[in-house]
């Protein structure tokens, strides 16, 4: 995690805020730092505290299943990874004695004087994002929870599961320790209630996650076992998550549509027994090894505490208080807000929230921008060409924690045996700062050009010691690092002398390879600090405006002749916030900022250059223009689409949404005297042809049916459905519209309604299922919820060689944690061009857009990273590489040398990943990669066979 | 001439330390690299200066008295309260730092992305480490990718 | 043949996954024989076959490329 490392950012621990005084761009936060009774400069992470602690206490971390010290780190990547005491379990901040930790630790890094202290901090704005905390099941009787072991909660069971938890990823029933074969899930655990608990809410994360459980559970088992979910709604309203359910049906996971009303302890006081009733009414009565219960999210008392300390307002379920065109500012200036305090969320929304929170909280304080931050400078680097390599080997004790195992002083005795190495030397910590102090002096000294680390893991350590390198006047890249304790002395504890001469081994590999390593330049690339937005709709407009006002001029590209897109269809938000005013008035401000130019009319037409300055032509009618920009923001939408089936366009009376809202805002009589109105859900989606779920239409048909009971109280109103995705909040609607009297009826894919006109009449054929009879419904108006189908961007995909997925949306570079960004740097995607999705989530993605697209812009000049391809002399142009570039990052190019014509590939460096796969394709060595050339590899495979040379 | 220290007087005034550096760095504040982290000022000129950054004239005494003052070892005076309590009497600008509360995931990814487009950060979190509760995900779906 | 047969593995491990999956083994300090050799590629995609075939001819037991 890059945070742990940042320059300007600086990590609180264990505080919390007291007070927030003053206003926008310029609060004074109070700030509680609670003590650690841990020198975080001075703590290595060694452990040797919590092995000594005898003090053992529950792990929160892994949901209580496990035990953890008093002293402890909550898991083993933490950041910062420094132990912490924890005063309310310790013995001597408890009861006065004990101290073993401060007499073991090796750098005396144990304080019990550390104090708690209260700081005052001077910040432009405040983002507030203090998560949720799970539903807590113990008080709900039925389920069992706290009384029969093997009833675990859906977190708990995460623990179960994973490698790092508490049974290292072997499946355990809590009870007897067997191995569970059937497990059973049960879903809308503390959500989609009001009975039991008060979360009307549908936390829209458990049936994911539960499904997920069920698949790496049946993944775990040899047979796979037998596994059940039971569940009201599947709710895979995600991006690929219908097909992810689908994938969980096709591998034998069993769907039960049912929720369980009495747990009980199974026969022989082990597993569960378990009765529910079946939608036709059938009581069963089964048993399973385990019950897990897919608890939803809560408001937790945490965030309860920071509304009232920094004074904002939450809604009735205690998440903060937003608005649909406002998602992620608070009640309060200048204090916003993101994750699962605005209501429940899965990551990739968090993480676009978050990125949306800091691009509001960024642009109030634009004059201010880089007051307070700092650039790390280095000398110039030494020019080492034509000089023999001069190693330079330091081998870390880490306190005991190599030592202990391997036999240092042995290993720095043999690099010195070693080609090349001059210099070989033990330290006691090599990552300590005094260590850095001895390394530059040692480099300069010893004028040595290559250095190899035999300590800890470089996926954590390496950034550090290329710093020391860079501050000595040595290239990042010649360091290489021998991991002889994550890899060695942790893990062969028993075996001393096998495991120094592993040590020996990995240090002469690391030898080997860094002597070959040269310096290597990172790219770097002025940045055009303007922006390009395709797309006018809602998600453009506020991507355009955001970037505008974050300083850069911005060209918003409109392919027609008008801007808002598909929001002029629309009435309302799923809040009942009126769409046509905001509407009116965001492209009234888009239209006079004076950093924005629109472009209607308009599309691309070519694409050069990468991430930072980007060149294309554009045709606007007939003309034709260049223009150059260093980030754009794609936001080309969706559409609703034309249904085939329900004899849509064969009467007036059957319409899509879109029509319906129109006929609801143009003709409210001829809607309000109506007997009757029928809604079919998933009208082209979630079939075969169009697998994904459309996201929006369940909340509008809703929502509209509860329009149509408000017109009119006795009109029956039916909703034919197929899975209710009433998701988050918008459960309520769903409440509000059974309480209205709104009939939802379930038809299955293979069992759809039928709908015929007889006599000038219309009317809908469906099976009941809970009477499992068929029913025959006589309507005025039948609205069809359509697919939402991507717009066409065939076009722009090619010019930019982006991804889209098999639906035609575009795809971001990573599912989860980078959600707006694409996976060609500097570009990113916001609105309905990346899935379907409602108002409030276009608006949160375009302004995390302009986050993402802030950080390339701000910078005058941006570094790439180094690891990249290059071409060799050896190609020759053979294209083998280019289709396995998963990139697209080469292209074949001509060149005349000398009268003769010659093939060769090039690399886009920006595009580039430095995967390799060219390298490895390649029959002739005529691509590699930047610090993992065939060389060095080969070099490392000698020298681990100890063939030098 | 007297000696400055930036944490110090950045901690007098009641402003961030980078502001002093950033100072230093562009000029505004006329002062050269001494010993140890001390720069050293001409006296006017550092009147001067924070007479232009609006400060009171019975402070700037305080702090050329406190300035020339070199406490002895293991003796630092600690000034109790800064003496300008917020950092806009002096600058009509607004603070250029972001508070973010919460070390989750949606905590972390804010915070990078303010720090990595000109803005300092503070990330605060209750617990000992960050990570939130996407740590405890054992993987994560459709990818089923490692959650860390 | 007085000494037990040991043998010996190069481990290819992606920077991203298998590689730490080796640090997360060594947090927990899960106990594994030291027969393998670790290589770290930013992807497993980039190992050569030469290389593996190289490896094989040259002395190793056994080539693992983990990613």
């Amino acid at each position: 995690m890059e945070c742990g490392r940042h320059l300007n950012i600086e990590i609180l621990t264990l505080s919390e805020v007291v007070a927030v005084t003053g206003q926008a761009g310029a609060f004074s936060v109070t700030v509680k730092k609670n003590p650690r009774f841990i020198d975080m400069d001075k703590c290595i992470a060694c452990g040797i505290c919590s092995q000594k602690c005898p003090k053992k206490v529950d792990d929160e971390f892994n949901m209580g299943i496990s035990k953890r010290k008093a002293a402890y780190i909550q898991y083993g990547q933490t950041v910062p990874l420094k132990y912490a005491i924890d005063p309310k379990t310790c013995l001597f901040t408890t009861k006065g004695k004990c101290r073993a930790c401060e007499k073991f630790c090796p750098t005396g890094a144990i304080n019990f004087d550390d104090k708690e202290e209260i700081q005052t901090f001077s910040v432009g704005s405040l983002i507030l994002s203090p998560g949720y905390k799970p539903f807590d099941p113990a008080g709900i009787d039925f389920y069992g929870y706290g009384k029969i072991p093997d009833v675990v909660t859906g977190l708990e069971y995460e623990r179960m599961l994973s490698p790092g938890g508490p049974f290292h990823g072997h499946l355990e029933k809590p009870s007897d320790h067997k191995e569970p074969k059937n497990i059973a899930w049960i879903q809308c655990v503390g959500s989609r209630s009001t009975n039991r608990c008060e979360n009307g809410y549908c936390s829209s994360v458990c049936c994911m996650y539960a499904m997920k459980q069920a698949l790496i559970t049946a993944a775990h088992l040899p047979d796979g076992g037998r596994q059940t979910l039971f569940y009201m709604d599947i709710r895979s309203h995600g991006k690929e998550f219908e097909l992810y359910y689908n994938y969980a049906k096709e591998h034998d996971i069993r769907f039960v549509r049912a929720r369980p009303h009495t747990i009980e302890p199974g026969p022989g006081n082990t597993g569960v027994t378990m009765r529910y009733v079946t939608e036709d009414g059938r009581q069963l009565k089964e048993d399973f090894d385990m019950a897990v219960l897919s608890v939803g999210m809560e408001a937790s008392a945490d965030a309860l505490d920071l509304s009232q300390k920094t004074g904002i307002e939450l809604t009735a379920y205690n998440f903060a208080k937003t608005g649909s065109f406002t998602p992620v500012s608070s009640s309060r200036d200048g204090i916003f807000v993101s994750g699962c305090f605005k209501g429940p969320m899965n990551i990739p929304s968090s993480v676009a929230v978050a990125s949306a929170a800091s691009a509001e909280a960024s642009k109030a304080l634009i004059s201010a921008k880089g007051t307070l931050t700092r650039e790390k400078k280095y000398p110039a680097e030494k020019d080492l060409s034509g000089q023999p390599p001069r190693i330079g080997v330091f081998v870390c004790s880490c306190g005991s924690n190599i030592a202990g195992v391997v036999d240092v002083a042995a290993v720095v005795d043999y690099a010195k045996t070693l080609p090349y190495v001059v210099h070989a030397e033990n330290n006691m910590f090599a990552c300590s700062t005094d260590t850095q102090e001895l390394l530059a002096k040692v480099i300069g000294e010893q004028n040595l050009n290559r250095i190899v680390i035999a300590a800890c893991t470089p996926r954590t350590h390496e950034p550090l010691f290329q710093d020391t390198l860079k501050e000595a006047g040595l290239n990042g890249y010649l360091v290489e690092m021998a991991n002889i304790r994550n890899h060695n002395s942790w893990v062969h504890q028993k075996q001393p002398e096998k495991a120094t001469a592993k040590a020996m081994d990995q240090v002469r590999m690391a030898a080997a390879k860094v002597g070959l390593a040269f310096p290597i330049q990172e790219l770097q690339v002025n940045v055009v600090q303007k922006a390009l937005v395709i797309g006018g709709g809602v998600a453009g407009m506020n991507a355009a405006l955001g970037l505008a006002d974050q300083g850069y001029e911005t060209m918003l590209l409109e392919k027609t002749d008008a801007l808002g897109g598909n929001a002029w269809h629309l009435s309302t938000t799923a809040k009942n916030e009126k769409i046509r005013p905001m509407l009116e008035q965001l492209i009234q401000k888009v239209e006079s900022h004076e950093r924005i130019e629109i472009l209607k009319n308009a599309r691309l037409t070519s694409s050069t250059g990468t991430v930072g300055n980007f060149t294309s032509s554009i045709q606007i009618g007939n003309e034709s223009r260049e223009i150059q920009y260093g980030a754009a923001v794609l936001a080309t939408g969706a559409r609703e689409s034309e249904p085939t089936e329900f004899m849509y366009g064969e009467d007036a009376r059957i319409m899509t949404h879109l029509e319906f809202e129109k006929e609801l805002a143009e003709r409210k009589d001829r809607v309000q005297s109506a007997g009757s109105a029928v809604f079919i859900q998933c009208v082209g989606s979630r079939n075969t042809r169009r697998p994904y779920c459309s996201r929006v239409c369940c909340t509008h048909s809703v929502q509209n049916a509860i329009t149509l009971k408000t017109l009119n109280p006795s009109m029956n109103v039916y909703v034919l459905y197929r899975d209710m995705r009433t998701y988050g909040t918008r459960e309520d609607l769903y409440t509000e519209a059974r309480r209205r009297g709104v009939v939802f009826i379930r038809y299955d894919l293979e069992n759809p309604p039928l709908v015929a006109k007889t006599d000038g009449a219309l009317t809908v054929k469906v099976t009941d299922p809970i009477l499992g009879m068929p029913l025959e419904l006589t309507t005025d108006y039948l609205i069809l919820a359509a697919a939402i189908v991507p717009n066409e961007t065939r076009e722009l995909v090619e010019l930019y060689k982006c991804a889209v997925n098999a639906d035609g949306f575009l795809n971001e570079a990573h599912p989860k944690l980078r959600p707006v960004d694409m996976a060609v740097d500097g570009l990113f995607i916001a609105g309905l061009c990346t899935y379907p999705k409602p108002i409030d989530e276009s608006i949160s993605q375009a302004k995390a857009a302009v986050a993402r697209a802030n950080v390339i812009l701000s910078q005058n000049v941006m570094q790439l990273d180094a690891i990249k391809s290059f071409v060799t002399d050896h190609c020759d142009g053979c294209a083998l590489c280019l289709d396995v570039c998963p990139y697209r990052a080469i292209t074949l190019t001509q060149h005349s040398d000398n009268g003769h014509t010659a093939k060769k590939i090039s690399t886009d460096k920006a595009l580039c990943k430095g995967c390799g796969l060219c390298a490895a394709t390649c029959p002739k060595r005529g691509v590699m990669v930047h610090g993992f050339t065939t060389e060095q590899l080969r070099a490392q495979v000698y020298a681990a066979l100890d063939l030098i040379g | 001439m007297i000696e400055i220290r930036v944490g110090k007087l950045a901690k007098m005034l009641g402003i961030h330390r980078n502001t002093v550096r950033n100072w230093i760095k562009n000029g505004e504040l006329d002062a050269t690299p001494m010993v140890g982290k001390r720069y050293g000022i001409g006296r006017e000129s550092f009147t001067r200066f924070l007479e232009s950054k609006g400060v009171a004239k019975n402070m700037i005494l305080e702090l050329m008295a406190d300035a020339a003052k070199t406490p002895g070892p293991g003796k630092t005076a600690k000034p109790e309260t800064p003496i300008i309590q917020k950092e806009v009497r002096m600058l009509d600008k607004p603070v250029g730092s972001v508070m973010v509360v919460g070390g989750g995931i949606a905590g972390i990814q804010a915070s990078l992305d303010l720090a990595d487009s000109g803005y300092y950060v503070y990330l605060l979190e209750k617990g000992p480490g960050i990570g939130g509760g996407m740590a405890r995900l054992d993987k994560t779906f459709p990818t089923n990718d490692c959650a860390m | 043949m007085s000494e037990p047969f040991e043998p010996k593995i190069i481990g290819f491990l992606c920077n991203w996954c298998a590689y730490a999956g080796g640090d997360l083994a060594g947090i927990s300090r899960i106990q594994y024989p030291p027969n393998m050799r670790a290589i770290r590629v930013m992807c497993s995609g980039m190992v050569h076959p030469e290389l593996v075939v190289e490896a094989l001819t040259k002395g190793a037991d056994g080539v693992m490329v983990m990613g």
